[in-house]
Parts: structure tokens; sequence; C-alpha cells
């Protein structure tokens, strides 16, 4: 099959690419742009969705919404269910009130102090609020969004123009790619095992050749990271540092004083390099969550569990206590920025989006970002297209790389390219260094550029050491290991974290809340897709970290010392692909393999 | 006020189907003078059975024509029924026979038709409960116009009891089933895929959930183990069985996991909510099973490795926290050993 | 002279099976709570319906096979994307409320209405599919009463399976009480169809169809005609979630063979 341009992956630069294609499609009183693959039909443009439906498993946002307002000048919040405009920001650092996290010397004095100064101090619920949000990180002027909804309204748009076709439920297997040219895309094979091999009804996945193939699969996806394998990264740039965010989005109880468009940002608490955030969107709604960086030393990263002791912080609990989980999800996100840019253009293709290197980890803002290059990368083609250019790499060097270039998307991601390097030293360099690039203007930094992320995972024996000793450890590891159950729950207990005392409607276990929250779903026919190239690397592994930091428990302990991965609980966040420390030599690859699948979150609220 | 009519068919065999005494409870929860019509080859059984229920008059179609379970005919025979009783209320059980025909009849009547009514009320007019969204919401309402049909889910009222009396006189309806009706019965089949696994009339229901066909204690998948123990329980405890999509959806695809099941077995949102006095659910962790499939379900277990299982929760009366495979092992030997 | 089937499918849009529903009041009438927000998909036996009639037109030559379906445009929009891959189809659209508390009785008098107007509509040919429960309403009475409007004499409802014979005949299997399936014989089109599950397998996608189908699918989404429909003269009285919930005893930490002693004691009282 042939098509002029094909998409991968409907995110918000999809979105914006989409939105500013299907516009000048559609313009009347314009030229029609004629279709080369279909000779007499207008412009042929498919997008292929890997999740089951737009807006499927995407995450929630605050956002400047700079880019967003120039394309919907109009926007003002209300045709997008769950938006609101940012009313109140505030920043609170949360102290431990259990004891139970891991803290420098350094800030368990910061600590000590400022619970001495707590009658001077704003100081309540175990929380020092920050006198002002920092220029760099406000979102005053901007919007609280439900990701999906947000995807969903824009995607509706984009469909009414009948000018492109979306497919969700569609994985791109990969790119075809022919002497470092990009000839098109082939989709994942159907009616295949769980090893992909030919099952009933067995369709095999299409080619779809086209003129320009437009990747945005995002941080994780298959397409940007085949492409990545095969034509190299631009000399310096490399993806180190990701994070995975969890939320729930919950009902806050009737009676909650929260109003629509109050954001907080926090730190501190679960953990010193955990952050979290809860963002109140219209009637009585709020998105809570946490981040977890690939810079975290446990080896027994667990989202879920940090995530809940995180709402249970007296000052996040005094709102939600009383609240009831509506859906839940989780994602990865690239915090490498621009220093994770890829080639940005080729011979009929171009990267947009998160996974271009465009998240800005200086403001914590992605999603702007992620529009704002797929409309500069549209409005680049629309000239080539209206100049009867082809789309090779020199045209789209100049109509697309040079249109962003020159924007504010470049000028901020170098103002943010080192400012978390500060945390390679340590949660306090940390902040400081962010806090000197903020204000410098990126000229000054702390720290250094971080290594891989298998690199930067620790040894659970050095990361409890003083608090639980090696022995124990062993016996902890043995005991999960019989039990075929991660290792974090048992790990956490004996570090002091209470058990969470299950309420059945926020707090639930972490099966629950995929059937809960997230209704993760797999349809059958599909092979897994998660796999491991070596078996003999995975026995050898003695962090599993994978198994870890799996945000739906797809990824347990399994024979033979391999995980068992289990497709209808994956939710795609893609924790697992930065988390693997079964690093290849000579490479940047690692042990498990990450392919495109089917599947995950069937809810359009986060 | 309101006339009512208990609307049903007979039997293949002419007596009454046990879904209408149920019928006739609700139909007598309408409050005014009740009215029977019954259609069949025969309906001499079915209507002696119905001696002592308190009927004004009884009608009825009969005739070789009205035997088979039918569109055109089952349609034509109701409609004439309905119409000659006079009724503003039309009740009939929820059998398939009925299903089939009833919201045609409401149309022919010029009325309106409910289904999956489980409640009938009189109080201020005639108001009747009834499910929405695959029975998960229900719903209390009231209709102005008539004639009204509802269709009465099985299970939902207890049978009426009826006292023994005379039979009362049957007045039988002249009706030609001349071009009513271009389809013949051929008879009935058992679906194909093995052994014969529902059974409507067992005292028990065992729910199946995907947990059969993923890895065990020895790290692999059981197929063989499994279909042997659910087989042996079914066997042993004449119980029916029922299954999680999830677990059907499987079989559907090519992955041979259970040779007896198939689609008819599946429980809950798009497959049936089966009426039993006791269900046991086992390597079930979803709503489905648990929520909507086994609503009628007096008394239910569950047996389940996940002692958090939300959805065993609040549904079920005792949950097991025990591995499945260990359980029903033993209960087959006890039961066996019983035998 | 074509001899293949003009089959219509009705069906329209519910929330995803797996989305938690909650009643809430709208000034139409009872609704959901977020309705617009959660995650749709066709009818779950609508979409078998529309698989059958797809099967169905493939192996006789000369069918065509029309989905009909009236729900809010956005939502059709949005579902179509998923289904329209599946198989080759004309979409009819009608726009207006898909909820499960809208009257069936006025949703059919439409359908019945655009059924009526299909351009070369042929009694003769045509098949009316639905499903014979539905996600929303249920019991396949919207298909009945628009099977009745256009004066159809014969329906089928549960059905598992059609096999055309000769002559334009053909056998259904319906699925009746306890498990099993009354075989039945129809003398030909016309004839309405409330399917089961059937027995085809959920089609792949395939993005040829899905060109092919979009193509027809946005011009019939604009163009697609306002269905206001509403609850007729229902008065509801109330909508709720039927209280179900157990004390619940779990038992932990007993071993195999006592849970297992304590379940036959059960299995065995009356």
């Amino acid at each position: 099959m042939s098509v002029d341009i094909a998409c991968v992956g409907f995110g918000p630069a999809t979105a914006g690419f989409l939105t500013t294609l299907s516009r000048r499609l559609s313009a009347s009183d314009l030229p029609p742009l004629e279709s080369a693959a279909a000779p007499g039909l207008p412009l042929q443009v498919v997008c292929y969705e890997r999740a089951d439906d737009l807006g499927f498993g995407v995450s929630g946002v605050v956002t400047r919404a700079r880019g967003l307002r120039a394309a919907f000048p109009d926007l003002d919040g209300a045709q997008i269910p769950m938006a609101a405009r940012v009313k109140d920001e505030r920043v609170l650092y949360l102290l431990d009130p259990l004891g139970a996290s891991r803290r420098s010397a350094s800030l368990r004095a910061a600590d000590r102090t400022i619970r001495a100064l707590r009658g001077v101090l704003p100081f309540a619920d175990e929380a020092l609020e920050l006198p002002f949000t920092p220029e760099f990180l406000h979102k005053q002027d901007g919007f609280v969004f439900s990701m999906g909804q947000l995807m969903q309204w824009m995607s509706a748009q984009v469909l009414a123009s009948g000018a492109v076709q979306l497919w969700p439920g569609t994985p791109v297997a990969r790119a075809l790619v022919e002497d470092g040219k990009v000839r098109g895309v082939r989709l994942v094979d159907q009616g295949v095992d769980r090893q992909g091999l030919p099952d009933a009804a067995f369709m095999p996945g299409m080619d779809v050749r086209a003129a320009l193939t437009v990747v945005g699969d995002g941080p994780v996806g298959a397409v940007g990271r085949q492409l990545d394998a095969e034509l190299g990264m631009p000399p310096g740039n490399a993806r180190r540092e990701w994070a995975v965010g969890m939320k729930f989005v919950v009902d806050l109880p009737e009676e909650t004083r929260l109003e629509p468009g109050t954001v907080l940002h926090t730190l501190g608490f679960p953990e010193p390099e955990i952050f979290g955030f809860l963002y109140v969107h219209p009637d009585h709604v709020a998105s809570v969550g946490i981040f977890v960086p690939s810079g975290f030393a446990s080896p027994a990263r667990t989202t879920y569990r940090y995530l809940q002791h995180y709402v249970q912080h007296p000052a996040i609990w005094r709102h939600l206590e009383g609240a009831r989980l509506r859906s839940w999800g989780a994602k990865s996100l690239l915090e490498s920025g621009r220093r994770g840019e890829p080639f940005l253009a080729g011979d009929g293709f171009a990267r947009i989006g998160e996974g271009s290197g465009s998240t800005n980890v200086l403001t914590s803002s992605g999603v702007d970002e992620a529009f704002t290059t797929g409309v500069q990368l549209a409005e680049g083609v629309i000239a080539l297209l209206e100049a009867g250019r082809p789309l090779t790499k020199e045209g789209l060097e100049e109509a697309y790389v040079a249109r962003r270039r020159a924007s504010w998307i470049e000028a901020e991601a170098r103002i943010a390219e080192k400012a978390r390097d500060g945390f390679q030293r340590g949660f306090v360099p940390g902040l400081v260094g962010m806090a000197l690039a903020g204000l410098t203007r990126g000229r000054v930094s702390l720290g250094h550029e971080p290594p891989h992320p298998a690199d930067a995972v620790g040894t659970l024996e050095d990361f409890y050491a003083g608090r639980i000793p090696a022995e124990e450890l062993a016996r902890l590891r043995a005991e999960c290991e019989a039990r075929g159950v991660p290792l974090h729950d048992a790990l956490m207990d004996r570090a002091g974290w209470p058990a969470v005392p299950l309420d059945g409607k926020l707090l639930v276990s972490q099966q629950d809340a995929l059937l809960m929250g997230g209704k993760v779903q797999a349809p059958p026919g599909y092979a897994d897709h998660v796999g491991f190239r070596s078996a003999e690397r995975c026995r050898a592994c003695g962090k599993r970290v994978c198994v870890e930091i799996c945000s739906a428990e797809a990824l347990r302990p399994g024979a033979d010392g391999v995980p068992s991965f289990d497709r209808e609980k994956c939710v795609h966040c893609g924790a697992c692909l930065w988390s693997c420390t079964g690093r290849l030599e000579g490479t940047d690859e690692v042990n498990l393999e990450l392919r495109a699948g089917t599947g995950g979150l069937h809810s359009a609220e986060n | 006020m309101d006339t009512v009519l208990l609307l049903t068919h007979t039997e293949a065999d002419g007596g009454l189907p046990r879904a209408a005494l149920e019928a006739l409870s609700a139909a007598r929860a309408v409050g005014g003078p009740l009215a029977v019509g019954l259609f069949g080859a025969s309906v001499e059984r079915a209507a002696a059975a119905l001696a002592g229920a308190g009927a004004t008059k009884v009608l009825a179609v009969e005739g070789p024509a009205f035997d088979d379970p039918r569109y055109g005919t089952d349609a034509a025979a109701a409609t004439a029924l309905a119409k000659a009783s006079g009724a503003t209320v039309v009740v009939a059980p929820a059998t398939s026979r009925m299903a089939r025909v009833a919201a045609g009849v409401a149309q022919r009547l010029g009325g309106r038709v409910d289904t999956h009514v489980t409640q009938v009320a009189s109080d201020g007019g005639v108001a009747i409960t009834r499910w929405f969204y695959k029975q998960r919401i229900e719903a209390k309402l009231r209709r102005e116009e008539r004639p009204w049909v509802l269709l009465v889910d099985p299970g939902a009222y207890p049978a009426a009891t009826v006292e023994g009396g005379a039979s009362p006189v049957v007045e039988r309806l002249a009706l030609s089933a001349d071009g009513l009706t271009r389809t013949k019965v051929l008879g009935l089949r058992a679906p194909s895929s093995g052994e014969q696994t529902i059974r409507p009339d067992a005292k028990l229901l065992f729910v199946a959930g995907a947990g059969w066909t993923k890895k065990q204690a020895s790290g692999k998948p059981e197929p063989e183990r499994a279909e042997q123990l659910i087989l042996g329980l079914l066997r042993s405890a004449g119980a029916s069985l029922g299954s999680s999509k999830s677990l059907v959806d499987q079989a559907g695809e090519g992955q041979k996991v259970f040779e007896f099941m198939t689609h008819l077995n599946q429980v809950g949102q798009t497959g049936s909510t089966p009426r039993h006095p006791k269900g046991l659910a086992t390597c079930c962790h979803g709503e489905e099973p648990h929520v909507v499939g086994w609503r009628f379900i007096r008394e239910r277990r569950a047996v389940n490795l996940d002692a958090g299982c939300g959805w065993a929760r609040g549904k079920a009366d005792v949950l097991y926290v025990a591995d499945a495979f260990a359980v029903m092992e033993k209960v087959n030997a006890l039961l066996a050993a019983k035998r | 002279m074509s001899t293949g089937y003009q089959i219509v499918v009705l069906g329209s849009v519910v929330p995803d099976p797996l989305q938690t529903l909650e009643p809430a009041q709208t000034p139409q009438g009872p609704g959901l709570k977020n309705e617009l927000m959660l995650p749709h998909v066709l009818d779950p036996w609508a979409a078998h319906a529309l698989y059958e009639a797809a099967n169905l037109a493939a192996r006789t030559p000369g069918s065509k096979v029309t989905l009909l379906s009236l729900g809010p445009k956005a939502k059709l929009q949005q579902v179509m994307m998923a289904v329209g891959q599946r198989v080759p189809f004309e979409l009819v659209a009608l726009d207006g409320p898909a909820g499960g508390f809208t009257d069936p009785h006025e949703v059919a008098a439409r359908l019945a209405d655009a059924v009526k107007a299909l351009p070369g509509l042929d009694r003769s040919r045509l098949l009316l599919f639905g499903g014979w429960e539905s996600a929303s309403r249920g019991a396949g009475v919207t298909l009945q009463l628009v099977g009745e409007r256009l004066e159809i004499p014969d329906q089928f409802q549960g059905v598992d399976q059609l096999t055309p014979g000769p002559d334009g005949a053909f056998e259904v299997l319906e699925r009746v009480e306890g498990g099993r399936h009354q075989v039945s014989s129809c003398a030909g089109a016309p004839a309405v169809l409330g399917w089961a599950t059937g027995s085809l397998g959920e089609p792949k996608n395939n993005p040829q169809v899905g060109m092919a189908n979009m193509r027809a699918i946005m011009p019939a989404l604009q163009k697609a005609a306002p269905a206001p429909v509403g609850t007729g003269r229902v008065e509801y009285l109330s909508v709720a979630v039927p209280r179900t919930q157990r004390e619940t005893r779990i038992v932990k930490d007993m071993s195999p063979d006592d849970v297992a002693r304590e379940l036959v004691e059960w299995i065995a009282q009356d």
C-alpha cells in the first residue's frame, strides 16, 4: 500500500502536525496539494497509533500552552473536558513523617532545622511551602489538562476535516529503511502466538510505503529507537536520563476546598529523588502522581508502592482523604532533553515530539514543546509541497529543522541542557543546580552528564547500607524468589514503610488498579512486545530492576531466572527498557527488548 | 385501573414453563384483574397447571402450527391473545421463546415494551424496576402508554403458588397460521465442542477464570491438568460451567485451551447471567465474573491467590486465598470418595 | 440481476464494557456520569453482527453491508476508527444520543425510516442484522421493533450461525435454554437476525479495508442527520447502581486440604 505521508503514533506532536497539515489540506481558498502515491486524489495522509484508541494512556499535564494557543487562538478550556486555567500554583517541600525514606545527612539536618523553625516558617502537615514558584517552573498563564481528553478533542478536529486518517490499535513494527533512506513503515503481524509465530488467521504486517514517515512515537517508541540504532545519534547526543511518571486520577471528596486550576509541585517525599504533583481539574477531579527517575539508585524502584505512600503524606492526604480512584496510568519521560536529540530529519523521515528530544527538564514541560515541533514540521512540509520540492534530508533540514532551531523550543532547550546535572552529586546539589541554570539562563550549571541509566543503578547492599544487613537482604531475596514476587514490598516493609491500608477506594492493590483505574486489556493474536535477547544475561543479572519498576506487575520473576511477561497487564510505560541493567557491551542497547505492541490502558482520562 | 394478561407459550411437552409461574407472581403485583393467555400445540396441561391462579379468563391459541418456537406464528398468536384479553399490561416470562417476540408484539399492539424487568409495583400506578447497561444499573420507571408488555427476568420472582381449583374454561381463539411465516423449525442441536457443560438446573455454577491457563507453581502453564480438574468437578458435583471472557477468548483465538469451552459458557458483560443457588469462582480476577456474571447466584465463594482481590471482596460470601489447582484436586478426590 | 444480500446492520456505540458506570441526572433525563469521557466501542453484539454480515457478504457475491448507527456524531467518529479497519461496510449515521435510557421505540422509528430511505433498497434481498442483546438497553428490542415497522415476518434472536442454502433459503442456529441451539430453515430474505456472539473470531485490522472504508465513512458522518431521540413518555422514578455489597469472609492461611473439605461440605448442603 502506498500513501504520501505515514505518521507513527498519535501523541501531542503528531496532533500538532496533523492539525496544521489538515487545515492546509482542507483550505478551499488554496490550490490543492495532490497525491503522488494516488494520482488524482488529494494528499494521502495516514497515522497509525499503537494504543486501542486515541488518547488512551497518555499522561495528564499542566502546561503554559504557548504552542497550543498559537494553533488554537480561541482555546479557553471550556470545550475540552477536564481542562482548567491555572489559578493557584505552589511548591511544597515534603518532609518524611515516617522516617522511612533514605535521606542524606545534610538533608536530615535541613529537615531538623525546618521542624525547629516551624513556628516562623510556612510549615503545615509536614510540608514547607516555598515562598514563590521559580520563574522557570511556573505555569501561571497555562492550563491543567487531561492529556487523554485533549488528545481526543484534537483528534476529533483532525478527523472531522476528512483530510487525514487516524488508525488506533495498529502498531508500527518498524520503519522500512533502504540505504539510509526511510521508505515507509511495516505494521505488526496479526494472528500470531506470543512468540510471534503464525497462528490462527495469520496476517503478516503490511508494508505502507510513504514519501515521508513522521516519527512521533514517543520516547520509547519502537520506530524511533530503530532509527537511532540504524542511523546512529548525532555526535555527543545520547539518551541517559529517564523517569517514569505514574498517576491517579481521582474523584475528590464532595466537600473539597480545592479549586479547579490549583497546581501543587512537591519534592522531598517519598524519597528525595521523587518529585510529585497534584493538579485540580473541574468537577471535583484531580490528578496526583510522582516521577521516579533513572538516577534513583535503588534497584527496588516501585513506582506504585511509592505513589501509595505519596498520596498518604499529610500535606496530600488532607486533600485526598475520602477520594476515589477513577483512572490510573504510567508513562516514561525522556529527561535527556536536547542531549537526547536524534537526527531530526533525513531522506523520507522526520522526528517530532518527545522522542525527538523536545522535552524541557528545567521547566518540566513537554506537551507544548512536542505539539509545537509537530506544527513546525507541518509548516515545513507544506512549504516544500507547495514549492513542489521533494521530502529529502536537504529539504526537511531547511524547512523543518531550521525552523525548529530558530524557535523558542531550541532556545529554552539549550538553557535546560545541563540543568539537572547537579543531581549526579546528590539531591541538594541537584536543586541548587536547577536553580542556577534557571536563574542564569543556562550559563551556570553544576555536576556532570549522567551515566547510562544501566550504570546508574546501585546495589541493594549499598542502598540499604546501615539499614538492612546484607545477610538479611540475601534472605529476603531468596524468599521473594521462591514466592515468585518482586522484592520491593519486602524491602520497603523492612525499611520502615508501613503497610498500605487498602480501602478499596483510592488505596487498592496494584492488580486492582489495572482493573478499576486503567481497565488494562490486550487483544489476542499479537506477539509479546517485551522479550530478552539473552536468557544467560538475565540469569546473571542480580538486580532485575525491570521486574521491580514494572508499573503493572506485567514482568514478574520467571522460570530459570528469566522474567516472565504478561501482555494482558502491560500499560506500555516503557520503564523496563531504561531500567534494564543488562547493557550490551560497547553500545547503549540493553538486554531487554521492547517492541511495538497493542493493548494497554483503556482510559482517556489520564 | 390496569388489567393484566399473563402471556406464555407452553413447553414442548405441553406443560407450563417454569418461569411462567414466576411471571405470574409479577403479574399479580400489578393488582388488577388477571387474564391468562396460552399458545402452543396443545394448552390443556398448561391451563390445568394454572387452575386456581385466580384468572378471570383463560385464552388460548392452539394447534400444530403453534407448536414450534418461531417468530411469525408466535408473534401472531401472542398479539391475538393480548388483543382479545383487552389487558393494559401484558406480563410474560423472559424465556428465549417469549424474548423472540415480546417487542414485536408490543409494536403490533401499538404499545410499549420493557425487558429485563425484575420488579413490578402498583403503588400510584404500575411501576417497574428493570436493568440497564447489562445488569449494572437498575431503574424504576413508569410509562403512560398502554398496552405495556413486560418481559420478566427469570429468577426475579418466586414461582407463584397456585391454589388447587377447578380448571377455568379455556376460550380458544381461531387463528389461521397461513402466510404467517416462511420459517420451518428443524429441531434442537447441542454444541459440537465435546461435553455439554451448561446445566441450567445445576445447584452449583463453577466459574473458571483465566488464571487456569496461567503459569502454575511449576513455572509452566498446565492446561491438561486444569482441564481434568475442571471436568472432574463438573462431573462429580453435577455443576454447570461458566467462564470469564478472557478465558473463552483464548479458546476462540485458536489457542486450544479447553476442548469443552465455547462462548456459550461465558458469564458477565457480553456473556450470560446464569441463575443457580450456589457459585464457586476460581482463578477469576476481574469485574465481569464477580459483579455481573454472578449477580443471580445466591451463595458465592471464590478461590483466588490474591487476598486483595477487590472484585471478590464485597461480592463473594467467602474468599479462600489458596491455589485453586491444589484445592480442586482435593475437592474432586473428596467428592469421588463420597460417591 | 444481482443475487446477493443487502445486509443492514443496526448498531451503535456503548461504553467500553470494562468501564465503571454510574448514573447521573442530565437535563435530558437519566444518563451516565462522565458519559462523554468514557471510552466507547461498537456495541459488542452489534459488532459481532457486523462481522457476521461481512463474512456472509464475502461468501455471497453481489452482497453489500451497510452499518446504520444512531449515536453522537463525535463518538461515532471515534469508534469508526477502530471498526473501520476490520471489515468493509458503508456507514449511514444518524446524530443523536445512544445512551441506554433513550426510548427504543423512538430509536426504532428513526432507524426504520432510515432503512426505508436507503437508496436501491430491495426488500427481497434485505437481511436486517443486529445484536440480540446490547450493553446499553438489552434484549434486541430495537431490532425487533424495526423489523415490525418494516413488516418483516421472519425474525430470529440469539443467532450463532447463518448458513445460506440453495434458492435463497438459509439455515439459522438460535440459542435456546440449556446451552443448545434451535435449528430453523427460512425460505429467504427479508429476515431479521439478532446475533449472539457467533463463532467468528474478531477480524484483524486491515489498513487497506480502513483506507477504502474511511473515504465513505467521513462523508457519511459529515452528512449525519440529527435524530434527537429522547426518553419518550417514560417517567424515571429512580436510577441507581444496585447495592451488591456482601460481607466477604476472607480465609487466608488455610491449607488446600481444609479449604477443599469446607467447600465439599458447602456444596453438599441444601
